[in-house]
């Protein structure tokens, strides 16, 4: 437990001096003032009578729950796709920065089994941008509830899938680190997994387009096999918006992946001489 | 500093036995292999100082890599204090200073001590109390809320021996110890191996200063082309002017006759290495052996330093 917490201070450590944690912190605080100071709702008897930004007054007229959904959609789905992508970004760099020689040898020759070593830095990383996701969605949830009185706890979720989705992204990071011990190759995999997921997502229209069967065999094996980043984000915008959602399969498909591709880096991460 | 020798099995003999251990490197595109370690068994006593040497390429590097699982041997075996190299647990009594070592500069001095121990499994109470008077030791004391980006290169050096010292090791890996450091330093750090040597702890120096090991190792090996080419005690293998004569296939009677003759014997790769004073010594031993039908393999004038012995190993 003790070379577990090490690991994971070192995480933070190294975190906090490549500005990564600050940088992630900063954006996340320069979002809750947004919220905070910019944005003025008046609310007259539970509806909406005026909503100011910057100091201009909209003229539109909505009811307040309405309103408050759709921001907390919108944040989401800010903090799902530019957040999520930020964060791939700055964490591509933690694992690489372990293998480099004189460092690796050193944590090897402790009592330590590899897989523990990879491990308490994957859950380190899990949990700097863990910490900034709560960081952003509690303040802006606050503020929220604070300003109009309605506490939509359906936001909350969006932590939880945004720390779920990006530990699944952080694997593949993971596996390509070990692999290539390369920051640019795993942030570009990565990115590009995310874009891929909308594009694979919208199987029912490909099974029309498609002409062939292996095609639409391969299309489908895709989608089933790769994360599904953009299922996910929008089962959670489902649920912040109406309370529900259609299927858990993205997120029991995505765990698969994710579980596999960890497990094949620390198969490799056991095997590599350094 | 606790005496050391607590941490290792105490029914262990030896602190380093490695049998047939070989690493064998396949080049991805052409498949040539580079056999980087050859087969090599070796055994360091428990409270031993022990030296390994060799030209560049030679293995040390590679050899003692996979004496902490850093490398996975192609074949053999490697055991620390009895227990097999590869399981985590026997690196619990291994106090490890690399060569090269790239410590994050994010760390200070006190935070990087800090972090190594508890790797190494080191109460917080205890790591608190045992990192002022280990900066102290290798004279980093006012250094050590200082972020390691402004150390020299010696400094890193001493910092990393304190690194490899924290959870009372009872056994020092050194590679390459006084890279780096100025004479003053150097004779620092010899004073502080030498303490330890006192406390019962096993040092394996892996250095490329023949005289540092000179003056500090009891023992040492010389690997070259990945085998042991010569081992031996440095006393013995540094024993004055005189002849060296090898030979092979000697039965063990003569073994014992010759050994009584010579002033040091040492063994490698299936010849024995016998030391005599005299040409007539010698003489008499090449006619002892030729009686029996031995081979001779060389028979050479030898001198006194280790670098001696050294540059003849590698040159033959």
């Amino acid at each position: 437990m003790i070379a577990t917490i090490a690991l994971i201070r070192d995480t933070f450590r190294e975190a906090f001096a490549r500005k990564i944690f600050w940088g992630l912190f900063g954006l996340s605080t320069v979002m809750i003032l947004f919220f905070l100071f910019l944005l003025k709702i008046d609310i007259v008897e539970g509806a909406l009578a005026t909503v100011s930004l910057f100091g201009r007054t909209m003229d539109r007229t909505t009811d307040v729950d309405r309103l408050v959904s759709n921001t907390y959609g919108g944040i989401a789905t800010f903090l799902y796709t530019w957040g999520m992508a930020l964060a791939v970004f700055a964490s591509s760099g933690l694992i690489p920065s372990v293998l480099e020689p004189g460092r690796i040898e050193l944590l090897l020759s402790k009592p330590l089994s590899r897989t523990h070593i990879l491990l308490g830095r994957y859950v380190g990383n899990v949990l700097v941008v863990s910490s900034n996701i709560a960081y952003l969605v509690l303040g802006v949830w606050l503020i929220f509830g604070y300003k109009t009185g309605i506490w939509g706890r359906a936001f909350l979720l969006s932590i939880l899938t945004t720390i779920f989705i990006f530990s699944v992204l952080l694997s593949v990071v993971v596996l390509i680190g070990v692999m290539f011990e390369s920051a640019a190759l795993a942030t570009m995999t990565t990115v590009g997994l995310m874009i891929m997921s909308p594009i694979l997502a919208q199987t029912n229209l490909m099974m029309r387009l498609l002409s062939s069967e292996w095609s639409r065999q391969l299309w489908r094996g895709l989608y089933y096999t790769l994360p599904k980043v953009y299922d996910v984000g929008k089962m959670t915008l489902d649920v912040i918006r109406n309370g529900s959602f259609d299927s858990y399969m993205p997120v029991w498909s995505s765990a698969i992946f994710g579980t596999v591709v960890l497990s094949a880096a620390l198969v490799l991460f056991a095997k590599r001489d350094f | 500093m606790t005496p050391a020798a607590h941490l290792a099995p105490p029914d262990s003999e030896d602190a380093i036995s490695t049998a047939d251990l070989a690493k064998i490197f396949r080049l991805r595109w052409s498949g040539r292999e580079v056999r980087a370690v050859d087969g090599i068994s070796l055994k360091v006593q428990r409270g031993s100082t022990f030296g390994l040497l060799g030209p560049n390429g030679a293995g040390k590097t590679t050899f003692v890599k996979m004496l902490l699982s850093a490398v996975h041997p192609t074949r053999g075996t490697a055991l620390i204090f009895g227990r097999d190299a590869r399981d985590p647990e026997s690196r619990r009594p291994i106090g490890y200073l690399p060569e090269n070592h790239r410590f994050p500069t994010y760390f200070t001095g006190a935070g990087m001590l800090d972090f190594y121990a508890a790797l190494s499994g080191v109460e917080e109470d205890r790591r608190r109390k045992l990192i002022p008077g280990l900066l102290d030791r290798v004279g980093l004391d006012r250094w050590g809320s200082v972020r390691l980006g402004k150390y020299s290169k010696g400094m890193l050096q001493r910092l990393g021996l304190a690194q490899a010292l924290i959870h009372s090791p009872a056994l020092l890996v050194l590679d390459e110890p006084s890279d780096g450091v100025d004479p003053v330093g150097r004779r620092h750090i010899r004073e502080i191996l030498s303490a330890l040597e006192e406390q019962g702890v096993t040092i394996f120096i892996n250095s490329h200063l023949l005289v540092e090991v000179e003056l500090f190792c009891r023992e040492v090996a010389i690997l070259h082309k990945g085998k042991v080419a010569l081992s031996g005690k440095v006393k013995d293998l540094t024993a004055g002017k005189g002849y060296r004569l090898s030979a092979s296939q000697i039965p063990e009677r003569l073994q014992s006759e010759l050994r009584a003759k010579a002033s040091s014997n040492a063994a490698r790769d299936g010849l024995v290495d016998f030391q005599f004073p005299t040409r007539e010594a010698a003489n008499e031993a090449v006619d002892l052996l030729r009686s029996e039908r031995c081979e001779i393999e060389s028979l050479v004038p030898t001198t006194s330093t280790l670098e001696e012995v050294f540059v003849r190993t590698v040159e033959k």
